[in-house]
């Protein structure tokens, strides 16, 4: 692949930062371009979501004690 | 009045179990939980008028018990150890989950959907003990971010951190715990 195409690297901290701020056009077009074509990045950017879900449900797990 | 304030007393201990674990996974340091949560404590008692029941107890203490761990972390963050860590240095563009052209050394699985995870106890032992895995600054911009859900400028400040600081931490800390994630947990049984 060229360099018209981002690197997973490249896709998978664009991900990640796109879960603190809006990414600007062209980075979230590159990157919805490269989740399309790549499973691999696809599967990290639902990993670090279902991360954030299970992270927001920390204060109740501890409440219930399943620590 | 004072026996007002002896109920108030009576009630607050009731939460102090709870609120010394939850300091305890922000802060890592058993007596600095206990101090933040008798700081806490001080503060309930000092501005009880103000609470007056407008939300349940436990929400408003929690509330004061995170601005005193970010007050704890604030003061201990100025001196060496935390701003000396590693995770807190520029990014040198290199990862050791990819190749020299950037790409997966070990993909990403497909975890599914597994939210029936968050009602397993031994699912949130490995995600306590994965938080564990990170450098303790990392896991505390993590959690900052993730657990208590404070902005990404919030956090900033508070740490005096700078934008790409914060998004190569949090980089870092995800990788890091959905690595330990797919080892202990989606990788074996569960998975």
């Amino acid at each position: 692949m060229g360099k018209l195409m981002y690197s997973c690297e490249q896709a998978a901290r664009l991900s990640s930062r796109a879960m603190e701020e809006p990414l600007g056009p062209v980075d979230r077009t590159m990157l919805r371009l490269h989740l399309m074509m790549c499973a691999n990045c696809t599967n990290f950017s639902r990993q670090i979501e279902f991360l954030r879900r299970a992270s927001r449900k920390v204060p109740e797990a501890i409440d219930r004690g399943k620590t | 009045m004072a026996g007002k304030e002896t109920d108030l007393a009576r009630e607050l201990e009731s939460h102090r179990d709870y609120l010394v674990r939850f300091a305890l996974f922000m802060l890592r340091d058993l007596a600095l939980a206990e101090d933040a949560v008798q700081e806490t404590f001080i503060s309930a008692l000092a501005s009880h008028e103000e609470f007056q029941g407008r939300s349940q107890l436990r929400t408003w203490l929690t509330a004061i018990l995170k601005n005193k761990v970010f007050d704890l972390v604030r003061s201990r963050s100025k001196g060496p150890p935390m701003v000396s860590s590693d995770d807190l240095q520029e990014d040198d563009g290199r990862d050791g989950a990819f190749g020299e052209r950037g790409q997966w050394i070990d993909p990403p699985s497909n975890w599914g959907l597994p939210e029936e995870a968050f009602e397993s106890s031994q699912f949130w032992e490995t995600y306590l003990k994965c938080c564990k895995v990170m450098p303790e600054r990392q896991a505390l911009v993590f959690s900052m971010r993730e657990v208590l859900g404070l902005s990404a400028e919030e956090i900033c400040k508070k740490l005096e951190l700078t934008t790409s600081n914060l998004h190569v931490i949090l980089f870092r800390a995800r990788q890091s715990l959905r690595t330990c994630m797919t080892k202990n947990w989606f990788g074996g049984e569960h998975g």
